[in-house]
């Protein structure tokens, strides 16, 4: 094999799920493989994707859903993006301004107290706030294409509010969330880490919900880059995959978490205070300020569980999410969604360096409330649950079964 | 024509906004972030948004899209497939432009082009700037280290001068860095570099 180009230009976002690349990076697991990487740090997820689409980065950390959508050319022209690896599960939130929590205890002391929260509690305070004519609460997520959107949503319609209808809805990008929910220009938000974190060690907010409690392990954010400059340059793109494979085991072994929280707090990578970013990565972070961090590793994860395994489902669940909101038609292609994951590619660099692979390229989610053993591998590999907080199943087979089954959808509204 | 330019960088929104002086019939309006957005796209009614693309209000933009009537698309679904390169070149020059209402494609182009002029030309000025701002420092620098000689040694200018590009040469360093190593090193053989 020889690399067809050793530079590379790689964009990401302040947020701690970028950690693969800034381990492969800083850890030297790029320059092992003999390729120097340019880490460079942008400010919207509408730059990465433009930028990617227009060869300005060669590859980026991006939206597994801003991948699929760029591909199919929702939201903006299409683009053949390829994603040939995830970069971890699990690892946002729902967090409301404290004002909000009290008065969610006050309505639901019961509700509160029981672990997954549901929105209940919510939608009796949002009735309430109806009837006295005040103005629906304002919740932000980070981009209409991202599992924070969507988890958000699925989180509220569970509890029968419709995101479109009892609350307003907007964008705010990851790093500003807290300043808002401060100046009270939101109430809630659904963002990654360490941004909930951030909020709870104020004291602003309070945490509702993990993304963990809401789908056992959630797929998040991917390693993209264009088909084009995938296929002109399939063996440096192996050669990066194995660096990013081996910079993901590293940062999930928990004696390097603390090192990961030095390495990700500093100003040029996410930029916010070191005791923060390590709260959500040696432990579960606290719910309110004072809480104890929780000793688990689960709550953001990079290499365990096939983390990194790019699932086709996850493609399409993305999609099935955006034809139940309206983002995208009932006609949209199914197919197209799943082709844009690359399984074929991960098991080659996997292979490269001993990591065992899933066989299938699809699993059917939410079947396993506890954890579990993924059999149909190159040899076992130890799963989390990946139970969805309602019971639902996903079948990608059926995926227009899976949207009309849903009570509350754009799609349901509209019928 | 309305035209909202969103830019945390005042000088170069005013530099677009002159610019764009030049198409009419035009009304420009500038915002330094997303704050006032909504507020001035519903009194406003811009019928191009031009933001920098440094700017992490495009995220919001895009938001708006589908939470309020006003819908504005990305320059990219726009321009791309009758005019190749176009919104390439833009994001090049990091300017990231949405198109709110009909718009014909020529009007958009315009408007895109003087954003851009003037984006690659503020970039040029502030490269322009910094090299202005190095030469000074370094053409300082090398005073001082010429006048340490000159009292150190006793010497004239010329010859302390010649001194110093002589380290350099010998050295195949700029005599702007050998000359901070000499300001340095006397300040620690005085006893001062501790």
């Amino acid at each position: 094999m020889s690399l067809e180009t050793t530079r590379l230009r790689l964009g990401f976002i302040p947020l701690s799920d970028a950690a693969p690349l800034i381990v492969a990076k800083q850890q030297g697991f790029f320059a092992a493989e003999g390729l120097d990487v340019d880490l460079v740090r942008e400010a919207s997820w509408a730059n990465v994707r433009d930028r990617v689409a227009a060869g300005l980065l060669d590859g980026a950390h991006m939206l597994g859903p801003m991948a699929v959508a760029q591909a199919l050319g929702i939201g903006s022209d299409p683009v053949a993006i390829t994603v040939p690896l995830a970069l971890n599960l699990n690892g946002s939130a729902i967090t409301v301004s404290t004002a909000i929590a009290d008065a969610l205890r006050e309505l639901d002391p019961e509700g509160m107290r029981r672990r997954p929260r549901t929105a209940a509690a919510l939608g009796r305070l949002i009735e309430r706030r109806r009837a006295k004519g005040l103005a629906p609460l304002t919740f932000a997520v980070v981009f209409p294409y991202s599992i924070h959107n969507y988890e958000l949503r699925y989180w509220l319609a569970a509890a029968g509010i419709h995101a479109d209808r009892d609350i307003r809805l907007t964008v705010v990008p990851p790093p500003r969330m807290v300043e808002k929910l401060a100046a009270g220009e939101i109430d809630g938000f659904c963002v990654g880490a360490p941004w909930n974190t951030w909020a709870v060690k104020q004291g602003l907010g309070e945490i509702l919900l993990y993304a963990s409690e809401w789908w056992g392990a959630t797929p998040d954010k991917v390693f993209g880059l264009t088909r084009a400059w995938a296929e002109r340059h399939p063996d440096t793109l192996r050669a990066a995959l194995r660096a990013l494979l081996r910079a993901g085991r590293w940062a999930d072994a928990p004696e390097n978490r603390g090192a990961l929280a030095t390495l990700l707090a500093r100003p040029e990578h996410v930029g916010s205070p070191e005791d923060v970013v390590r709260m959500s990565l040696t432990g579960s972070p606290p719910l309110i300020q004072g809480d104890p961090v929780s000793d688990s590793h689960d709550y953001l994860v990079f290499h365990r569980y096939a983390a990194s395994f790019p699932w086709r489902s996850h493609a399409i669940w993305f999609l099935t999410q955006m034809v139940r909101w309206g983002q995208a038609p009932r006609s949209a292609d199914f197919a197209a969604a799943a082709d844009v994951y690359r399984p074929d590619l991960y098991r080659a660099a996997a292979a490269d360096i001993g990591d065992p692979s899933p066989e299938a390229d699809f699993k059917t989610e939410g079947l396993h409330a506890a954890p579990w053993t993924l059999e149909d591998a190159s040899s076992p590999i130890p799963m989390a649950a990946d139970a969805f907080l309602d019971g639902a199943v996903f079948d990608p087979d059926a995926p227009l079964g899976y949207v009309d089954a849903f009570a509350v959808s754009r799609v349901a509204a509209s019928r | 024509m309305r035209v909202l330019i969103i830019d945390p960088d005042e000088a170069r929104a005013a530099l677009v906004a002159e610019g764009l002086a030049t198409i009419q019939p035009l009304e420009v309006r500038r915002a330094r972030g997303v704050e006032s957005v909504e507020a001035d796209l519903a009194g406003f009614a811009a019928d191009v948004i031009v933001v920098a693309c440094e700017s992490p209000d495009r995220d919001t933009l895009e938001g708006l899209r589908e939470a309020t009537e006003v819908n504005p698309r990305p320059i990219v679904m726009f321009v791309d497939r009758s005019e190749p390169g176009l919104a390439q070149a833009a994001v090049e020059a990091g300017v990231a432009a949405y198109v709110v209402g009909g718009l014909s494609s020529d009007r958009v182009r315009s408007v895109l082009e003087v954003a851009m002029s003037r984006f690659t030309l503020m970039q040029r000025l502030r490269v322009d700037l910094a090299k202005a701002r190095a030469d000074l420092a370094s053409r300082k620098t090398i005073e001082r280290a010429k006048g340490l000689l000159m009292k150190e040694r006793g010497l004239d200018e010329e010859a302390a001068y010649g001194i110093l590009r002589k380290l350099a040469m010998d050295a195949g360093r700029p005599i702007a860095a050998v000359a901070v190593d000499l300001i340095a090193y006397a300040a620690v053989l005085k006893g001062g570099g501790q």
